[in-house]
């Protein structure tokens, strides 16, 4: 198991194996991957959660359709990298920030720009003029190399907290606020589950409870059953991968088809089961949530002069943290109504004297912004910026978590974004070992499975996953 | 035909052609401060487009419009909403995914919250208004029974519930004149009854209004003055009684 894992974690092993060979702790290599992977994982999570964030705001509350958002992020990361890598007297703890602020701004001003050009076109032009900004910041940041370096890309730009090397003290300061951060997430969820709970009977709530318990927990048995069979499979070297194929289809067509019947006969006799589903996924949330979290705890309180992504994760989950709270307070405030109602109906928000163009222009931006603080972040994980990392495919990933999630809605945003890289990394290790397939066929199945997830997501759930269902059986 | 002495609205040689069609000829259209004025018209008469030129949702190719001592014909529809002129739409437009609340809250004009700053800035004062507003809604609301659906989905609301919300919601924006544009369309006659009594109810309390309707008993009962417009151009104008005793009007409309 610990081989394994380092060795599909690629060039991190010989280092790995140097550890293990000063210290005889068994499960040292594997926890030390682990919490770098987990490191990357959240960092990741938290860029694509801003990222879906601003696109929500443009879309999910504007109504706005934007195909190009991956233009803001491109703006953000290259004018961040781009200035803080000039020479100038001035410490990188002012000067990164300040430039992350440049970035986003101008990020914001090509919002300004789209929302001026696109304002005598109707409203489903928007998604054509987007799409097509994006791929024209793409092909300027691939073609203007004076600039921007063309396709060999942008390297060695400072990075924040580069040799940074706190105290004890400050070490622990860290962790207060990161631990303080988490707990007021899940403060939150507990007041949201408290409002769901109330109401239904001890023995209801028990009952039903543990029979969503049950459900899950054999779906999930019998799900790693078949990928453990899938996997012996796979090592006998002499068996067609056109067998193994069929195995695994068959395995999950007759998984799916004794679970969809299985729902269809309990639903009806558990009249609470949606509650018992809310306690049960806030309990594997927070159950997955503490054992994300000691990794991450362990990484800061062992922060280090060269764990840069320790720093990055820090400083990226503060960043989602704080915006996610301003948008919060946006979208349920006066102005965010009337970012709904220009959803709704822009000819009503006229009629009732709101500056329709100036707020769509606001959304623009203010999505933009937040894109480009994305696109800053995400350039100091990639630490090299190539025009590559800003394909049209970005700007899908952002919507599948939009939808995922249920547009709209800032959770089930952060919700569909820790959902989306999940699948990511975990589809890397298991599929790679069950299906039968080369490096690079396998990449475009993970991508075929996100759309038929999506497909299923569209028919069962349309709304997306903390969607309101009402919301779509309203007439107009 | 016109005269300005006491007018709210005044509208004169408006024109607006589509194409070869000419929606509005040459229209003019007056509504006195504190009346109710009527706007009928036979089918494609151009009373909607008419509506459309006054609130400027279209522009006119020529004619003015003034609104309160002010030309407005330049003017944005939005702009015109916050000078105090309120339309409402042919068929009742609610904004489905908000609550029957958020659609009356929206509607207040000058909002503190309306601008981000404030909301991160300022969350004491938004809050405030916000309550004050709520409190204004939900005494509209409750005057035309409605209160029990304040947090219901808007999307939720029967055809004529959306007609009271959205006169409702027109009463928020503290207007001087609203624009009804078929206010008793697919209404049953009990709930006619109701919205014309608070017709009358507001404009005792100083509110104008200008009316689009086909129910000439709804015109008879509310109206002091009429204005018919046939093919875009103005028929006639008078009380409603005159209105039914005009030849021209008859042929043209009521259909004798």
């Amino acid at each position: 198991m610990n081989r394994t894992v380092g060795d599909r974690l690629g060039n991190s092993e010989p280092a790995i194996t140097a550890i293990a060979k000063l210290f005889p702790f068994h499960n040292l290599p594997f926890a030390t991957c682990m919490e770098g992977y987990i490191v990357s994982l959240i960092i990741f999570t938290a860029i694509f959660a801003l990222f879906g964030l601003g696109l929500n705001l443009q879309w999910g509350y504007t109504g706005l359709i934007n195909f190009g958002h991956v233009a803001f992020m491109a703006v953000g990361g290259y004018v961040t990298v781009l200035l803080s890598d000039l020479d100038v007297p001035i410490p990188l703890l002012i000067w990164i920030p300040f430039c992350v602020l440049v970035g986003s701004l101008f990020a914001a001003l090509l919002g300004l720009l789209i929302g001026l050009s696109t304002v005598r076109l109707r409203e489903d032009y928007l998604a054509i003029v987007t799409i097509g900004v994006s791929e024209m910041v793409r092909l300027v940041a691939l073609n203007e190399e004076w600039l921007t370096r063309g396709a060999f890309g942008v390297q060695g730009f400072p990075l924040p907290l580069q040799g940074f090397a706190p105290t004890l003290l400050t070490r622990i300061g860290m962790l207060a606020i990161f631990t303080g951060v988490i707990a007021i997430g899940y403060w939150q969820l507990w007041k949201w589950l408290r409002q769901r709970i109330k109401g239904v009977s001890r023995q209801s709530l028990i009952n039903s409870s543990l029979a969503v318990a049950g459900y899950l927990g054999s779906l999930g048995l019998l799900l790693y059953g078949t990928v453990i069979i899938a996997r012996q499979l796979k090592l006998a070297e002499d068996l067609s991968p056109w067998l193994l194929g069929l195995f695994l289809l068959g395995a999950l067509v007759g998984i799916i088809a004794l679970y969809t019947w299985l729902a269809q006969q309990t639903i009806p006799r558990l009249p609470d089961w949606f509650v018992g589903l809310s306690l049960v996924s806030c309990l594997l949330s927070l159950a997955v949530g503490l054992w994300i979290y000691q990794f991450a705890a362990h990484a800061i309180y062992t922060y280090s002069r060269t764990s840069i992504k320790t720093g990055l994760m820090f400083i990226s989950v503060l960043v989602v943290a704080v915006i996610f709270w301003g948008l919060q307070k946006l979208v349920r405030s006066p102005w965010g109504r009337v970012l709904k109602a220009i959803r709704e109906d822009e000819e009503v928000a006229k009629a009732l004297g709101k500056n329709v163009f100036w707020y769509k222009l606001q959304a623009l931006m203010l999505g933009g912004l937040v894109a480009g603080v994305a696109g800053a972040l995400y350039a100091w994980q990639l630490t090299t910026v190539y025009p590559d990392n800003f394909q049209p495919l970005v700007t899908f990933n952002a919507w599948t978590i939009v939808v995922l999630g249920g547009a709209g809605n800032n959770v089930g945003t952060l919700l569909g974004a820790a959902i989306f890289w999940a699948y990511q990394t975990s589809t890397r290790f298991i599929l790679a070992d069950v299906v039968p397939l080369d490096d690079a066929r396998l990449g475009a199945f993970r991508v075929m499975i996100i759309g038929l997830l999506l497909m299923v997501l569209m028919v069962w759930r349309p709304q997306g996953i903390l969607g309101k269902k009402e919301e779509l059986t309203l007439g107009r | 035909m016109v005269d300005n002495a006491n007018a709210l609205l005044s509208a004169k040689n408006l024109y607006k052609s589509f194409g070869g069609i000419k929606a509005v000829d040459n229209a003019s259209i007056e509504v006195p401060q504190g009346s109710i004025t009527g706007l009928i018209g036979p089918n494609g008469a151009g009373k909607t487009t008419l509506f459309n030129l006054l609130s400027s949702f279209i522009r006119p190719d020529s004619g003015e419009v003034i609104f309160d001592g002010e030309p407005i014909q330049q003017l944005q529809p939005h702009q015109i909403a916050q000078q105090g002129m309120v339309r409402t739409f042919q068929v009742a437009r609610v904004l489905s995914r908000l609550s029957v609340m958020e659609n009356m809250l929206l509607a207040t004009q000058h909002q503190s919250g309306e601008n981000f700053w404030n909301v991160w800035l300022r969350p004491g004062q938004v809050i405030k208004e916000e309550r004050s507003q709520r409190e204004y809604a939900s005494e509209i609301l409750e005057s035309v029974g409605l209160s029990h659906m304040a947090q219901e989905y808007a999307g939720a609301l029967s055809g004529g519930q959306r007609k009271l919300l959205e006169i409702a919601r027109a009463l928020m924006v503290r207007p001087k004149l609203i624009l009804l544009d078929e206010p008793a369309a697919g209404v049953n006659p009990t709930l006619i009854n109701k919205i014309c009594e608070h017709i009358v109810q507001w404009n005792r309390e100083g509110l104008s209004f200008l009316v689009i309707e086909h129910n000439m008993d709804v015109i008879m009962s509310l109206c002091d003055r009429v204005w018919v417009l046939a093919e875009g151009r103005n028929l006639a104008s008078g009380t409603p009684a005159e209105m039914q005793k005009n030849t021209q009007v008859l042929e043209a409309y009521l259909g004798q």
